[in-house]
C-alpha cells in the first residue's frame, strides 16, 4: 500500500504547489458567479421553490467548480505525466493498477474538496447556505467526484494534445453542468425544455448536492444518487480498464 | 543460490506494436545474475522495446520474461528493476530530492528510508547544491545524473541502463562509468544499450548484437572479434548489421 500512499501524496502535493491556479482560481470565478448573478441580479428574480435566489444558486455553483476542477486536474496530470513519460515511474513500480487508478483519483478528488470547502466557507460569509441533509451531501459530493475525476483520467489517457481535454470541458461537461439547473429550477422551463433537461445526468447530480444543502430539489434524491452513482461505475472502470491493460499508457 | 538463476531470461519474445511494426521476434535472451551486459545495435533494431517489455511499460505480443526467476510483471520483480530511460522523463513538479524520496515511495520505500537514501544518492551524484530545485530548472548533466540516481534508488539487482551517456560531455561520461562500474563490483547486474562502441567495451563483459527484433551474436567483445575475424568491435559491428 505504501505506493498508493506516495501517489496520492504525489498527486495532492501538485496540487498544492499550484494553488493559485488549482484551487484560487475556480474559487474566485465562482464567487464572481454568487455575487453577480446571486447578489447582483437575486434582487430582480423571484424566489424559487420559496428558496432566495442567491442561496438557491450556490449549490449549484460548488458543484459546478467542484466537477470541473476533478475532470480538469486529472485529465491534465495523467495528460502531463504521459506527454512528459514520468508515468513510467509509476507504470513501472511494484503497484497493483487499480492503486494507480486510485491514487491518480485522488488528485482531482483533493483538489475539488479544497474547492468546494473553499467556496462553502466564502459563500456563508456572503449568504446564508444551510446544510440540511450531511449525509446526501456527502454521498452526491462522493459519487459526483468520481464521475468527474474517473472521466478527467480517462480523457487524460486518450488525449492527444492539451486542446482535447480543454475540448472535452467546453463542449460536454460545462453546457451539460449549465443545462443541468445550477441557475435555474427545471420546473419552470417550458415543454420540452424540462423533459430534456432529466435526460442529462449533471442535472441529477446538481439536484441531489443541492437537497444536501437545501433538502428540496427537482427529483428524489434516491433517483439522483442512483442515476449519478450508474455513470459514476462505469467511468471508475474504464480508468481502471485503462490502468489495467495499459491501453494507451504503454505502446 | 540467486547466481544460479538468470538475472534476465527472455523466451521467444514478441512484440508487434499497433501500427503493424514488428519490433522484436521470437527473442531468446539469457542474462546471468551479476554480469555487465550490453546490447547494441542500430536505431529501430528493438533494444528499447526490449527494456520497455522488461519493465512493463508496454504490452507484450508474445512471450515470457523473467527476473531473477520471477515474472516480470509480478510484484517482486518490478522491486527487483531499476530503469534510466534514454530520455528525460523526470517529474516537472518535484525537485531533485522530492523526485528522489517519491520514486522510492512508489517501490514500497519507508519514508524514513528513502529520504536517507535520496541524500545518499544526492551525494553519490553530486546535487547538493540542486536538492531544492526542480527538474526543468537542471542542466542537461544534472538530469542525465538525477535520472541515473532515480533508477538507484530503490537498490535495484538489475539495472538497465538505456543509452544513458547520450549526448553528455566527456566529463559526465567518465564520471558516469566510473559510477557504474563501482555498482556493477558491489554485485549489481547491469543490462546497458548503447551506441558507443568503446563504452560498450570499455563496459560489458559480454556484448549483444540485435538488429530488426532479432538476436544476431553474443559473446565477449574479444569472442566476437575472434567469431567475425576482424581487430576491431566497429568491424564486428559493421559485418554483423550487414549480415
Amino acid at each position: 500500500m505504501r505506493g498508493l500512499v506516495w501517489l496520492c501524496r504525489r498527486e495532492t502535493l501538485r496540487v498544492s504547489k499550484l494553488w493559485t491556479q488549482t484551487v484560487l482560481a475556480p474559487v474566485v470565478a465562482s464567487i464572481l458567479f454568487i455575487l453577480v448573478f446571486g447578489l447582483s441580479l437575486g434582487g430582480r428574480i423571484k424566489q424559487v421553490g420559496g428558496l432566495d435566489y442567491e442561496v438557491f444558486i450556490v449549490p449549484g455553483l460548488i458543484t459546478m467548480a467542484m466537477v470541473q476542477a476533478a475532470y480538469a486536474n486529472n485529465a491534465s496530470t495523467i495528460f502531463q505525466a504521459r506527454f512528459d513519460r514520468y508515468v513510467n515511474d509509476v507504470l513501472s513500480a511494484p503497484m497493483p493498477s487499480w492503486q494507480m487508478t486510485l491514487g491518480y483519483t485522488v488528485g482531482g478528488v483533493f483538489r475539488a474538496l479544497a474547492i468546494g470547502v473553499s467556496l462553502l466557507l466564502l459563500a456563508l460569509l456572503l449568504v446564508d447556505v444551510p446544510v440540511e441533509r450531511p449525509l446526501a451531501l456527502l454521498a452526491a459530493v462522493s459519487l459526483g467526484l468520481v464521475l468527474f475525476a474517473s472521466l478527467g483520467l480517462v480523457v487524460g489517457v486518450y488525449a492527444e494534445s492539451w486542446d482535447f481535454t480543454t475540448f472535452i470541458n467546453n463542449i460536454v461537461i460545462l453546457p451539460l453542468v449549465f443545462m443541468g439547473g445550477v441557475f435555474y429550477s427545471v420546473d419552470v422551463l417550458p415543454s420540452p425544455w424540462e423533459e430534456l433537461s432529466h435526460v442529462n445526468p449533471v442535472f441529477y447530480l446538481v439536484n441531489a448536492v443541492r437537497f444536501g444543502f437545501l433538502g428540496q430539489s427537482d427529483v428524489s434524491i434516491w433517483l439522483s444518487l442512483g442515476v449519478t452513482a450508474a455513470l459514476a461505475a462505469p467511468a471508475y472502470l474504464w480508468a481502471q480498464h485503462l490502468f489495467g491493460t495499459g491501453k494507451r499508457l504503454k505502446a | 543460490m540467486f547466481l544460479d538463476v538468470p538475472a534476465l531470461e527472455l523466451k521467444g519474445l514478441t512484440k508487434r506494436y499497433d501500427d503493424g511494426l514488428l519490433a522484436l521476434e521470437d527473442f531468446d535472451l539469457r542474462i546471468p545474475a551479476g554480469s555487465f551486459f550490453g546490447l547494441l545495435g542500430p536505431n529501430g533494431a528493438g533494444k528499447t522495446t526490449l527494456i520497455s517489455a522488461v519493465c512493463n511499460l508496454l504490452r507484450v505480443t508474445a512471450g515470457e520474461i523473467r527476473v531473477f526467476g520471477e515474472p516480470h510483471d509480478s510484484m517482486t520483480a518490478r522491486r527487483w528493476v531499476g530503469l534510466a530511460e534514454q530520455d528525460i522523463n523526470l517529474d516537472r513538479f518535484l525537485t531533485v530530492r522530492e523526485t528522489l524520496v517519491y520514486h522510492g515511495g512508489y517501490f514500497g520505500m519507508r519514508r524514513a528510508e528513502a529520504c536517507e537514501r535520496a541524500d545518499e544518492m544526492i551525494a553519490a551524484f553530486a546535487l547538493e547544491a540542486k536538492s531544492d530545485t526542480r527538474a526543468p530548472k537542471l542542466s542537461g548533466g544534472q538530469r542525465r545524473r538525477l535520472l541515473l540516481a532515480r533508477a538507484l534508488m530503490h537498490r535495484p539487482r538489475l539495472v538497465i541502463l538505456d543509452e544513458p551517456t547520450a549526448g553528455v560531455d566527456f566529463e559526465l561520461r567518465t564520471e558516469l562509468w566510473e559510477y557504474i562500474r563501482r555498482l556493477h563490483a558491489a554485485g549489481t547486474t547491469i543490462l546497458l544499450t548503447t551506441h558507443y562502441l568503446e563504452e560498450a567495451e570499455e563496459l560489458c563483459e559480454e556484448i549483444a548484437l540485435i538488429r530488426d527484433g532479432h538476436l544476431i551474436a553474443r559473446d565477449s567483445a574479444d569472442g566476437l572479434r575472434t567469431h567475425f575475424g576482424v581487430e576491431r568491435l566497429q568491424d564486428v559491428y559493421v559485418k554483423a548489421m550487414a549480415s
